[in-house]
C-alpha cells in the first residue's frame, strides 16, 4: 500500500517520466502513417486548422478539465512539435452524435474553419444502437467527398477499447467497416482501440478497473497518450507529404 | 407402439445424412459461439477473417439443407400439411428460446453495468432500452421488433422455416422455386427492402435477401436425397479453378487490410471501395458467391468417404452439427457467460478456460441429445385419472 501511494506520488510528481513508460506505441498497434500533403502546406504556411468530428470522447468527458480532453492535447503537441505554428482546433460533435449529424457538422466546419486536416471518430454510436453498418459507411463516404473537394486531408478515428461496449454491443462489423473505407479513401487510419487495448493489457492505463477516484487522472493520461501517438501520425504523414 | 414399429422397420426409408455437411454444420455452430464473445483469442481465426462469407452463411446454407432432409422427406411420406404442422411448431420452439435468451442478454447487460462500474468516458450509454421504456421494449421484442446484440440469428431462421411452408408446394418445381427465391432476392436489394426494426432502419440479418442462402442449401440437400433438385453444378476444373482463386484473393484482401495495413497501402483504392459495399444484411453477391464456392469445393475436394471424416476430431463436430437446434441455442447461451468472463479478463489463462468450457458443454449437449433421441421419442407422461375417467 505504501509503495503503492510512492508510485501515485511518483507519478503526480513526474508525469513526463511517467507518460513516457505509459504510451508506448508497439510496432503491431502503430496505425500506418500516410501522407498529408494538406497539412504539410498548412505547416508551412504557419497556421494549421483542424477540425475534429466525433461522439462523446472528443468533448472529453471524465478528464480533469477542457484541456485535458484529447483534442485540446493534441492542439497543445502539435503546436510544441513544430516551433512557430498556430494550431487551431474546432471541435464538432458529442455525446449520441451519429454519422449522420457529422455530415451536417462537416458542412458548416468546412465552411467556417476552412481546415487542412479532418479527423473524423465515428463508429461507437453506431454500433452501439445497431444503426445499418452500410447506411454508416454510404454517409462517411458523402463526407469525405466533401472533404476531398476542399482539399483537405482525412483521418479517421475508430472506436475506444472498452470491455464492457466489447460484451454488450456487436462492434466488430463497425470496425471493419472504418477499415474498409481508411482504405478506399486512401486515408490513414488511427486504431485508437488497439492502442487502448495495448495499454489496458500492459497496465498503463486501464480506465474500467482505476478506482473511482482516480479515474480523472487516469482519464488524462490516457486522452495524452492518444494525443502523442495522433501527434506522431499526423507528423509522420507531413513528413511523407515532403 | 404401432408407431415405433414403423419407424424402426423404415430406417432406410432415409438416405443417409452426409457426414461433410454434420461436420461442417458443427463448425459453423462452433464458430458461432466464438464469433458471439469478442474479445476470444480464436475470434481471428474464424471463417470470416479470411473470406466474405461467415458462419452464419454456412449455417443457413445447411439449416437448408437439413431442412430438405427433414421436412421435403416428411412432405414426401406424409403429405404437406403434417410438414407445415411440424415447420409451425418448430417455429413456435426458436420462438419460445429467442424469448428466453432474450430475456438472459438483458440480465448480462444489467450485471456488467453493475459490476464494471462503466466509466464515464465511454461514448454512448444507450445500451439499454429496457432500463428506459421496459413495457415498450419487451412488446417490441415479443414483435421481434427489437433484436439485441448478439440476438439476429434465430429470427432470422424463424422467418426463413415460415417461408418453406408454401415453398414446400413447389417441390417437385425446383426451377420455379429457385426463379421465385432468386427474384425475391433481386427485389429485396433493389427496392431496399427489409423487415422493420423499432428503432429505425431493417433487421441486421435481412430473411427476405437471406432466404436465397437457405433455398440453396434446401436445393443441395433436395438432391442429396435423389428429389428432384438443383445441386451443385458438376465437378470442373475451371469451376474449381475460379472458386479457389476468388477464395484466396479476398482471403488475401482481407487479411492485408486488417494485419498489414503497410501492404495494404499498395492495394489500388478502388478495391477496398468496392469491399466498403459488400453488404451483409441483405446478402451481397460476394458473400452469396463465396459460401457457395467453399460449398462447391468441399462437396467435391472432400470425398464423402474420407478418412478424414471419421477421425475422432471430426466426428466430435459432426455430432454437434447432427444436433443443430440444441448445439445452437446452448452456444448463444455459453457466449453470455463466456462474455462476462472475457469481460472481467481476458488473459490467456481465461482465454484458455472459456474455450475448454464453450466447446465441452457444447460437446456434451450434443452428446446429451442424441442420447435423448436414441432413447426413442419420449412420451408425455400420462397422469393417473380418476376412476372412470378412461
Amino acid at each position: 500500500m505504501a509503495m503503492h501511494r510512492l508510485s501515485l506520488l511518483l507519478l503526480l510528481l513526474a508525469p513526463g517520466l511517467a507518460l513516457a513508460q505509459a504510451c508506448d506505441v508497439p510496432a503491431d498497434a502503430a496505425s500506418q502513417a500516410r501522407p498529408l500533403p494538406a497539412v504539410a502546406r498548412a505547416a508551412d504556411a504557419g497556421t494549421l486548422n483542424i477540425l475534429i468530428l466525433g461522439s462523446a470522447s472528443v468533448t472529453g468527458p471524465g478528464a480533469t478539465g477542457p484541456d485535458s480532453s484529447w483534442p485540446a492535447r493534441l492542439q497543445t503537441l502539435l503546436a510544441e512539435r513544430i516551433p512557430g505554428l498556430r494550431v487551431e482546433v474546432a471541435v464538432r460533435g458529442g455525446r449520441g452524435v451519429t454519422v449522420g449529424d457529422h455530415l451536417a457538422l462537416l458542412r458548416e466546419g468546412l465552411a467556417r474553419e476552412a481546415p487542412a486536416l479532418v479527423l473524423w471518430q465515428a463508429g461507437t454510436v453506431e454500433a452501439v444502437r445497431g444503426m445499418d453498418p452500410d447506411e454508416m459507411a454510404d454517409l462517411m463516404r458523402q463526407g469525405f467527398e466533401r472533404i476531398r473537394r476542399v482539399g483537405a486531408d482525412l483521418i479517421l478515428v475508430d472506436q475506444q477499447y472498452s470491455r464492457f461496449l466489447r460484451a454488450n454491443a456487436n462492434i466488430e462489423p463497425y470496425r471493419d467497416k472504418l477499415r474498409f473505407l481508411a482504405a478506399a479513401a486512401a486515408a490513414p487510419i488511427f486504431r485508437r482501440y488497439d492502442l487502448m487495448q495495448h495499454w489496458v493489457e500492459t497496465g498503463a492505463v486501464d480506465l474500467e478497473r482505476v478506482p473511482r477516484a482516480e479515474r480523472p487522472a487516469a482519464t488524462d493520461r490516457l486522452n495524452d497518450c492518444l494525443a502523442r501517438a495522433l501527434a506522431e501520425l499526423i507528423l509522420q504523414g507531413v513528413a511523407e507529404a515532403r | 407402439m404401432t408407431q415405433m414399429a414403423t419407424q424402426s422397420t423404415r430406417p432406410n426409408a432415409r438416405p443417409a445424412r452426409d457426414p461433410r455437411a454434420d461436420i461442417c454444420r458443427g463448425l459453423a455452430l462452433w464458430m458461432i459461439v466464438i464469433n458471439h464473445t469478442p474479445g476470444n483469442a480464436l475470434g481471428g481465426f474464424t471463417l470470416k477473417n479470411f473470406a466474405f462469407a461467415d458462419a452464419t452463411e454456412a449455417f443457413v446454407l445447411l439449416a437448408g439443407y437439413a431442412g430438405a432432409f427433414a421436412y421435403a422427406g416428411l412432405a414426401d411420406r406424409q403429405g404437406w400439411a403434417p410438414a407445415a404442422a411440424s415447420l409451425v411448431s418448430r417455429i413456435g420452439k426458436l420462438y419460445v428460446a429467442h424469448i428466453f435468451l432474450l430475456v438472459v442478454f438483458t440480465a448480462q447487460v444489467g450485471f456488467s453495468a453493475a459490476t464494471l462500474d462503466r466509466a464515464t468516458y465511454l461514448d454512448e450509454l444507450a445500451l439499454d432500452p429496457f432500463a428506459e421504456q421496459p413495457y415498450r421494449t419487451l412488446l417490441e421484442a415479443l414483435l421481434l421488433r427489437f433484436q439485441p446484440h448478439f440476438l439476429d440469428i434465430l429470427p432470422l431462421y424463424m422467418v426463413v422455416l415460415a417461408l418453406l411452408v408454401p415453398a414446400l408446394l413447389l417441390r417437385g418445381r425446383p426451377w420455379l422455386l429457385l426463379a421465385l427465391s432468386v427474384g425475391l432476392w433481386a427485389a429485396v436489394r433493389a427496392l431496399d427492402v427489409n423487415l422493420p426494426r423499432w428503432q429505425g432502419g431493417g433487421w441486421f440479418f435481412n430473411p427476405l435477401a437471406w432466404q436465397l442462402l437457405f433455398f440453396a442449401g434446401f436445393f443441395m440437400g433436395q438432391a442429396a436425397r435423389s428429389a428432384p433438385s438443383l445441386g451443385l453444378p458438376p465437378r470442373r476444373w475451371w469451376l474449381l479453378g475460379a472458386a479457389l482463386v476468388l477464395l484466396g484473393f479476398s482471403g488475401f484482401v482481407l487479411v492485408s487490410i486488417e494485419h498489414f495495413p503497410a501492404w495494404s497501402q499498395h492495394l489500388p483504392p478502388w478495391l477496398p471501395g468496392l469491399l466498403v459495399d459488400v453488404d451483409k444484411t441483405s446478402l451481397h453477391p460476394l458473400r452469396l458467391i463465396s459460401i457457395l464456392a467453399l460449398a462447391y469445393l468441399i462437396g467435391h475436394v472432400v470425398p464423402r468417404d474420407a478418412a478424414l471424416l471419421s477421425h475422432r476430431g471430426m466426428r466430435v463436430f459432426g455430432l454437434m452439427g447432427r444436433h443443430s437446434l440444441p448445439v445452437f441455442c446452448f452456444g448463444i447461451l455459453l457466449s453470455f457467460m463466456a462474455r462476462l468472463m472475457l469481460e472481467e479478463s481476458d488473459g490467456p489463462a481465461m482465454q484458455l478456460a472459456v474455450n475448454l468450457v464453450c466447446f465441452c458443454a457444447l460437446v456434451f449437449v450434443a452428446a446429451l441429445s442424441g442420447w435423448t433421441r436414441e432413447q426413442g421419442p419420449v412420451r408425455n407422461p400420462v397422469l393417473p385419472l380418476p376412476a372412470g375417467g378412461r
